[in-house]
């Protein structure tokens, strides 16, 4: 069985990391740009194939309606939820969608969990190619705060990506894991996570005993639409209503002058970590440009709501734990956003001690996944992790209350049995709504799932059925129901809310290879051929400088091996025997391009292949 | 949502190689996860006399050491009886913890083994001997409502009612401690294999405690919210 990876599969960016089996170290893998960071973008182009990436986040400029960005906020969730997300985000959603939401890209419509499986499909792709291996399940990451649809949601888009996902482990728990790994911390650990779109809070107690390592989650909070996108809003809907005054232009929010704003806007957020004022240059379409000069504190005044919005789930989370903020140890910072100056002033004044940064933020979420899947692939491992659920599971009772059955932050996997019985004489069914959330009343909950539990036909009272409600390791609800009196199984159908069914994913699956498999062996192929064409003039190159005559005549001849056989593989069509190929003919000439590195430039260029000389 | 498979019905063998278990976690002889015995309850799963008194490191160690053996972690590469039995083992493990390490919920749960409460009862009915406090408290709750939508001062009202939640939560602290003589009765009762009408007169005064504390809680937590509410 080929590896398992840990995902990130992120509200801006994704990656895909392992455990290197040499160093035991976790690694986050390079796509085709070099970079890990995927853009977690999609797009549909006209010809009927996907782009994922950096290549889509392109095509956000030249095509904004049928690329899309930040998918991750409606995952597992229906259309009335996301009626405010639709003002600030150019989600094009199609108007029949019920409890599922379908996007269009261009003409065809997708569900979140597809969009998603699209990027996941990619970071697989990046995996295999870097791995040399096939890759078919994965450990993926979700903020601590998502409730079980979100949850089910991601694991849909793990399916449809033909990828079987073992653990959905929290964002901020697979933090803490990575760092363990980094610092071997001890006690009490808080990880502040603000991303592109999530915001969570953790607690953990961090335990040695003679086994190995336990990570136990003591409290988890949040806000699943609180993020780095919140603070581009901002700066957006202000720089919008400056140009609205002093230019009276009014732009569409959505069309791509929008777009490309946001993009400066983005840029100009970025270099505030650095300097103390930015001044951003916007070409209007009137011809004038839009001069502003941001200082740090102007920004931080305008951002100030996004800051304060996260303190709020950081009291809750301690107070849950039972903990004063003295109490912490160590913080850990997680997420691009934490980047910013004033959220690290404000975690460190609130803590009263100075936060963890030393891994990178954008990296530390997919190592610690990678980790997880690490400790699933051997079984036994000297590392557990104990998270938690983060909201109370409940079901309607009489009235619309809901009764809690499962209180928030209880450790997972974690479980209820509740008995029911008929109320009058020959009923045939039971109702029962299950519910996720603090709050007393059914209609402020969210709603998980309705089913009928199935009564043989008896006097009231006499039936006694009891139902297992269990909260798995991932944080998702299973449903069981078992005849008390006659120890009997019973089978139950259970519609979720928001969910997709068991058929959808399949067919799901069947559209989804259909789309991506032929498009991402095609470019693979024409980018491993473009570097054996690179490689291979180089080498050419290299072979016709007098001073390669100094390598042994057995070297030479290695390498005219070597070049025959990338020569032959190119011809072909199997990307991944190019690649090999690649760097076969790499390891032969590795003493020539030493050789001539060390005549013509002098300077320590020692590792360098070919190609870079 | 998946319905999970239902794992085989308790036996006092092994489901693989039939070695006799006694209901222990796996087999003596083959090393196999066993399923949960129906009747276990979280007492038993930590192998402790049904005493309200526990160390509290003890039972975290404990936790932590079936944690390592039953999480389901260990069980991904096995078939999916095994996970099964995993999952529900390590889940009952963990609602065992939850409700154990709670001096309240322990007391709860206690009278619900022994047959004293029904699971999730709750008496709303004021104690008799607070009638009249709980009177006056709701009168001024009443106020402070009124006061609030007209927009008046609310300072007198604010004193009022902080110096009423001063006094309900000192008569939680002194219910706490009447719980804890009860339940230091109980245990000695139970150490002393005392007589059946003698626990059963102790199980009544703990649940009467419970249902006092559950009321007084319930009041001061609504005195909290009505203050909150005022002094924004």
């Amino acid at each position: 069985m080929g590896h398992i990876v840990g995902i990130d599969l992120g509200t801006t960016n994704s990656l895909v990391a392992y455990v290197d089996a040499q160093t035991g170290q976790p690694k986050c893998i390079p796509g085709p740009y070099g970079s890990t960071l995927c853009p977690s973008v999609v797009s549909l182009d006209p010809d009927g194939s996907v782009i994922v990436g950096e290549a889509a986040r392109r095509r956000l400029l030249t095509q904004p309606e049928r690329t899309i960005y930040s998918v991750k906020r409606l995952m597992g969730r229906g259309p009335a939820d996301v009626q405010s997300e639709l003002q600030l985000f150019p989600f094009r959603i199609d108007p029949q969608s019920k409890n599922v939401i379908r996007v269009m890209l261009g003409d065809k419509m997708f569900t979140p969990p597809e969009i998603s499986a699209f990027i996941l499909r990619e970071l697989r792709n990046w995996a295999e190619s870097f791995l040399g291996e096939p890759v078919d399940r994965a450990v993926i990451t979700v903020p601590a705060y998502f409730n079980d649809a979100q949850r089910q949601a991601t694991k849909d888009a793990g399916r449809i990506a033909g990828l079987e996902v073992l653990r959905l482990v929290n964002e901020p728990t697979a933090a803490a894991l990575a760092y363990g790994l980094h610092e071997k911390q001890r006690g009490h650990v808080a990880v502040y996570d603000l991303g592109g779109g999530t915001f969570d809070i953790s607690i953990l107690k961090l335990i040695s005993t003679g086994e190995g390592d336990i990570y136990q989650v003591l409290s988890t909070n949040g806000d699943t639409h609180l993020g780095g996108d919140d603070i581009d809003n901002l700066l957006q809907a202000f720089v919008h209503k400056r140009i609205r005054e002093t230019e009276d232009l009014d732009f569409s929010p959505h069309g791509e002058l929008a777009q490309d704003l946001r993009k400066s806007l983005i840029a100009a957020k970025h270099e505030l970590s650095e300097k103390e004022s930015v001044t951003l240059r916007f070409a209007l379409p009137n011809g004038k440009t839009f001069v502003h000069t941001f200082s740090r504190a102007d920004f931080e005044a305008l951002i100030n709501n996004v800051v304060t919005r996260t303190m709020g789930p950081v009291k809750q989370a301690l107070g849950d734990a039972h903990l004063a903020p003295s109490a912490i140890e160590e913080v850990v910072l997680v997420g691009g956003t934490t980047r910013t100056p004033v959220i690290r002033r404000t975690v460190q004044e609130f803590f009263g001690r100075k936060p963890h940064t030393e891994l990178n933020p954008d990296e530390v979420v997919a190592l610690g996944a990678a980790v997880q899947a690490n400790i699933l692939e051997r079984g036994v491992s000297n590392m557990l992790l104990l998270d938690v659920t983060p909201l109370s599971l409940g079901i309607e009772t009489y009235g619309g209350a809901v009764s809690k059955i499962i209180p928030r932050n209880s450790t997972i996997p974690a479980s209820a049995q509740e008995q029911y019985t008929t109320g009058v004489d020959n009923q045939t069914g039971i109702d029962i709504h299950v519910l996720q959330g603090e709050r007393e009343l059914a209609k402020d909950c969210r709603s998980l799932a309705r089913f009928t539990l199935k009564v043989p036909p008896a006097p009231a009272g006499l039936p006694r059925i009891e139902v297992a409600f269990l909260i798995d390791a991932n944080g998702i609800l299973q449903v069981a129901a078992k005849d008390m009196r006659t120890g009997e199984q019973h089978s139950i159908e259970v519609q979720p809310s928001y969910g997709i069914n068991d058929t959808e994913i399949e067919r799901m699956l069947e559209e989804s290879i259909e789309y991506a498999e032929q498009d991402f062996a095609e470019r693979q192929l024409i980018e491993a051929r473009t570097e054996s064409e690179a490689i291979l003039s180089a080498t050419a190159k290299a072979l016709a400088n007098p001073q390669s005559t100094e390598i042994p005549a057995a070297e030479r001849s290695d390498i005219e091996a070597a070049i025959a056989a990338l020569k032959q593989s190119v011809s072909g069509v199997d990307y991944r025997q190019i690649r090999r190929r690649i760097d076969e003919l790499n390891h032969a000439t590795e003493h020539l391009a030493e050789l001539l590195m060390n005549s013509a430039v002098a300077t320590a260029l020692a590792g360098r292949n070919l190609a870079e000389v | 949502m998946n319905a999970p498979k239902s794992a085989p019905v308790s036996a006092t063998s092994c489901w693989s190689c039939n070695t006799p278990t006694e209901a222990a976690a796996f087999c003596p002889a083959c090393g196999k996860i066993q399923s949960l015995p129906a009747n276990a309850d979280y007492f038993t799963y930590f192998g402790l006399p049904r005493k309200l008194w526990m160390g509290m490191d003890a039972l975290e160690q404990k936790f932590l050491q079936l944690s390592w053996k039953l999480h389901p972690d260990n069980f991904v590469n096995t078939d999916e009886r095994e996970r099964e039995m995993s999952l529900q083992r390590s889940s009952r493990l963990n609602d065992a913890y939850r409700v154990l390490r709670d001096p309240v919920a322990r007391v709860e749960y206690l009278l619900e083994l022994e047959g004293m409460r029904k699971e999730g009862e709750h008496k709303q009915q004021a104690p008799p001997e607070l009638l009249e406090e709980v009177f006056e408290l709701n009168e001024s709750l009443d106020e402070l409502r009124e006061a609030k939508s007209a927009g008046a001062n609310l300072e007198a009202l604010t004193i009022t009612l902080r110096v009423a939640e001063k006094n309900f939560g000192e008569k939680l602290h002194e219910v706490d401690s009447e719980m804890k003589t009860a339940a230091q009765q109980w245990d000695a009762a139970l150490e002393a294999n005392g007589s059946e009408s003698d626990r059963e007169a102790i199980l009544q005064r703990l649940n009467e405690l419970l249902n006092r504390r559950s009321y007084i809680r319930n009041l001061v937590a609504g005195v909290e919210k009505e203050l909150q509410g005022a002094s924004c």
